[in-house]
């Protein structure tokens, strides 16, 4: 039980540092991507590779994967500095199902559907961490500090003219902001803590293939920033609890058969992104007056 | 005459596709909706003809069934879920993720109550022959075409010559001068939904009759409906149409030299390009936004 629990709650810091990367992305620039599972997924494959053929240090590997996130993320600042609203939505899209094919069919790099197996237990600096507990405080370390950089840049001129940006991109054109700059430095902040969160992920499970970063991936996080309330700090963790303790309360139900409780799960959380739409839209942890 | 083949398939989905694809972007060039669960109407109409005809109603009536199905979900999203949101100036991605929940919700209730793998209906017209030599097609392919074109003749028709229609292409254009002409936008809203969504219906009919109709299926429709709606120029029916088409003949033409797995990737790396080079699409005007 108590690995159980710990299991959980690891995932659920790494997911809460995904939501939160994912929430500078459309909480704070108005970039509405749905393809976060793909850096999610390019940090995993680059982490793993690092672990599996060079050392397997936590630091390092989570390094390679965030830069290998933050250079890719320029495939979806493209788009972004092109398009808005609908058209970036397509883009990303049409992202997010080229990744999935090229994830499952580069064999030489991601396993292809085998995925890669086998990745060596994490160290950071030559101190074991592999433990559960040790593995979690190293995720929550990293949590920690995605949140608080987080905040601090979201505090300061560049997450001001983010939010301008996001408000009326021609007002803060006219402002004399330099907006392509800004949203590609979002994208690539977002897009790289991502990649971090995909290297922890995969010390965590040992194991990743091409399921874990597919479109439903990318929706669920985009659940988890938008119930939470996207734009405020707390949100998107708040929105990853509810809805990765959502399948373990699930299970606990008797009267729903074991096998369908995924199904049951996305039901919910289908659901309840619908009526949070029509009745709350600025999700959950925003305040009950919130104007968007 | 593998290539001649794959070119008939490619015909006999890419016209389903551009029947779909242009119903979405009816829907969105009037309504400015981003009907993401528009794959969700897709599927829900295949599951009612595929279950009407189980349960042994006439081919005609259980097509009327899945007719009346995919309009009534249409016209449901369009009154409860689209129009409450856009009533405190919901913003388009507030649309995009409630109708988003609502395709996850109409899948997995369907995976919930009927299952998970594919259903299908057998029909005999469903038999292929050899018409040239190694050339098979089925009277399918001539079904598929024919309600095609017919229907999509039919809407242009519609669009073009009746005052519903001008009134509907005006809601697009100016929603404030149609209200000030005394005419209901939410009325001719929801006709841009009925008829949008009755478009699914042939293609969800036939899916169901050839390859089987799966819960999963929307989100490939709808993917598909999206990528022909913005290369065709986002709010052109023609262009998405053809878009559809062109996308349905290259996700076939493309296993002569791939492996099927990069089939659908070609189609998005088409949209890709599209909105980087050429975001108004093929028959689009400059972007407004």
């Amino acid at each position: 039980m108590t690995a159980y629990l710990l299991n959980l709650a690891t995932l659920a810091t790494i997911f809460g540092i995904l939501a939160a990367s994912l929430n500078v992305l459309i909480g704070y620039a108005g970039i509405f991507s749905v393809a976060h599972a793909v850096f999610f997924g390019v940090g995993a494959y680059a982490g793993a590779q690092v672990a599996l053929n060079l050392v397997p240090d936590v630091l390092l590997a989570s390094l390679a994967g965030g830069l290998l996130s933050g250079l890719l993320s320029l495939c979806l600042a493209l788009p972004a500095l092109r398009v808005r609203g609908e058209y970036f939505v397509a883009a990303s899209l049409g992202l997010q199902m080229l990744a999935v094919t090229v994830f499952s069919e580069a064999h030489s790099l991601t396993g292809g559907h085998g995925g890669l197996v086998g990745i060596p237990p994490a160290s950071l600096l030559g101190i074991d961490v592999s433990s559960p507990w040790r593995f979690l405080a190293v995720c929550v370390g990293a949590l920690t500090l995605s949140l608080v950089s987080i905040a601090i840049l979201m505090r300061g001129g560049f997450g001001r003219g983010l939010m301008a940006i996001r408000d009326s991109e021609s007002a803060a054109e006219a402002l004399g902001k330099n907006v392509p700059a800004l949203k590609t430095i979002a994208v690539a902040i977002g897009c790289s803590l991502a990649g971090v969160a995909g290297t922890l992920f995969a010390f965590q499970l040992a194991f990743i293939n091409v399921e874990s970063f597919t479109l439903e991936q990318s929706v669920l996080l985009m659940a988890m920033v938008i119930i939470g309330g996207a734009g405020t700090l707390l949100g998107p963790l708040v929105g990853t609890l509810l809805l990765l303790l959502l399948p373990a309360v699930l299970s606990f139900i008797p009267f729903i058969p074991a096998t369908e409780i995924g199904t049951v799960q996305q039901l919910v959380y289908g659901l309840a992104m619908t009526l949070l739409m029509i009745f709350r839209p600025a999700g959950l942890a925003a305040p009950s007056t919130g104007r968007r | 005459m593998l290539i001649l083949q794959l070119l008939a398939s490619g015909i006999q989905t890419g016209v389903l596709y551009g029947l779909t694809a242009a119903g979405f972007a009816l829907i969105f060039g009037a309504t400015r909706v981003f009907h993401v669960a528009h794959g969700a109407t897709f599927v829900l109409a295949g599951y009612a003809f595929v279950l009407g005809a189980q349960a042994g109603l006439p081919w005609p009536v259980s097509c009327l069934l899945a007719l009346v199905v995919a309009i009534g979900f249409g016209l449901f999203m369009d009154a409860f879920v689209y129009r409450p949101i856009q009533r405190h100036e919901g913003a388009f991605f507030t649309v995009f993720v409630a109708a988003f929940g609502a395709s996850l919700v109409v899948q997995n209730l369907i995976q919930f109550c009927v299952g998970r793998g594919s259903v299908s209906v057998s029909t005999p017209l469903t038999r292929a022959s050899e018409i040239l030599p190694g050339l098979y097609v089925a009277p399918v392919f001539w079904i598929a075409i024919g309600v095609a074109v017919a229907l999509f003749a039919l809407v242009t028709m519609f669009l073009d010559r009746t005052d519903a229609g001008v009134a509907l292409r005006g809601l697009s254009e100016n929603p404030e001068l149609l209200r000030a002409f005394g005419l209901s936008s939410r009325r001719l809203s929801a006709l841009a939904f009925g008829i949008g969504s009755a478009m699914t219906v042939p293609g969800a009919i036939l899916t169901a009759a050839t390859s089987g109709i799966e819960p999963a299926a929307g989100a490939h429709v709808v993917l598909i409906s999206l990528a022909a709606a913005v290369v065709g120029g986002i709010g052109s029916l023609r262009g998405a149409a053809l878009a559809g088409l062109l996308l349905g003949i290259t996700e076939n033409l493309i296993i002569a030299v791939l492996d099927t797995q990069w089939s659908e990737a070609a189609g998005f790396l088409v949209l890709f390009a599209f909105i980087l080079f050429r975001p108004s699409g093929l028959f689009g005007q400059a972007v407004r936004r």
